[in-house]
């Protein structure tokens, strides 16, 4: 094989690993994005029977966002095999116990046998300490899909106070 | 608040005028600001309204006749905390419209707003001060962070 055709090979076939900050984002819809990546979905030489999938790691896994009051009301079953070993354990008592574990990109693969050893591709991190080995093989960093939110004192106090004001305070008005 | 640490302040510094009191009854008479206690043989006390510290950035309002948000037709999203924290009371309360000056429509939806920000823990130092400043450290589900979806306010 010439050089430029090992090189094409090379750059077409390796397993890419991608790094993707999970803080303030929606589980369900980084699942969504982070299944193309471990399937190999986004590959033009893509097949389901060729193990072309991709490795990500997820950091801050412990800052990801639910809207609402899906925290307090959403809820994952589980159930042993044995009698009497149903249990519904809610999404905030969940994270709280291991923040690694999110179901959503597992639930939103297809039940198929591929599915295990696809979720073995996915590290996850609840902060942003991750092995520097690992750190090492990665290239590809994958965009996040909801901004970030700033805290209000996390902005410099000079631009809280020069930011365009839309209303001023009534003459007669005391500034609590 | 800080009306009554201005004259509390008056009080100890000087024991020329024991008979003033520190709380006024009549509303008319409350001051924005105790300004200039000017010492020397003569101990001058005014009181002065300034200037309020947002006018220089005030937005000009194109529309006068419409509310400033309406006029300003800006896309308010939870997360734009630093035109929420102008509706905001120093704990976290919201300012009734006769103070914000907005029509119905838009003070429920700045008031939802508000409410999705606080919830949201994107506003902890606009809050009394009883309460957890830092969001972390709240009550089980409410520690975690969330979003939420402005096109569910109905107003």
């Amino acid at each position: 094989m010439s050089v430029l055709k090992r090189v094409q090979q090379w750059a077409t076939f390796a397993r890419i690993w991608h790094v993707y900050d999970a803080a303030w984002q929606n589980p369900f819809q980084s699942a969504e994005l982070l299944k193309k990546y471990l399937m190999g979905m986004y590959k033009p030489i893509y097949h389901p029977s060729n193990d072309c999938g991709d490795h990500v790691i997820v950091i801050n896994s412990a800052e990801i966002a639910l809207p609402g009051d899906e925290w307090k009301k959403r809820v994952y079953f589980h159930h042993t095999g044995y009698p009497g070993g149903a249990t519904w354990t809610l999404a905030w008592d969940l994270h709280s116990k291991d923040p690694t574990m999110v179901p959503a990109v597992y639930n939103s693969m297809d039940g198929n046998l591929k599915r295990r050893y696809t979720m073995e591709r996915l590290h996850i991190f609840p902060d942003s300490n991750v092995p520097k080995d690992l750190m090492a093989n990665v290239s590809n960093q994958i965009r996040q899909i909801r901004p970030m939110p700033k805290r209000l004192d996390h902005y410099p106090e000079q631009q809280v106070k020069e930011f365009p004001k839309v209303i001023d305070y009534p003459k007669d008005y005391v500034v609590r | 608040m800080s009306l009554l640490r201005f004259s509390k302040n008056i009080l100890c510094t000087n024991s020329v005028l024991p008979n003033l009191r520190s709380i006024s009854i009549f509303p008319k008479l409350q001051i924005k600001k105790i300004l200039e206690i000017s010492n020397g043989k003569e101990l001058i006390i005014k009181g002065e309204i300034l200037p309020s510290p947002r006018e220089p950035y005030l937005l000009k309002n194109t529309h006068p006749t419409v509310c400033p948000v309406c006029a300003s037709g800006l896309d308010i999203k939870h997360t734009d905390v630093l035109i929420l924290s102008q509706f905001v009371r120093s704990d976290g309360c919201m300012l009734p419209r006769r103070v914000t000056g907005l029509c119905r429509k838009q003070q429920r939806r700045m008031s939802a707003l508000v409410t999705m920000a606080q919830k949201a823990g994107l506003m902890p130092n606009l809050n009394p001060d009883y309460s957890h400043k830092d969001p972390k450290k709240r009550y089980e589900w409410k520690k975690f962070n969330k979003y939420f979806d402005e096109s569910t306010i109905k107003c």
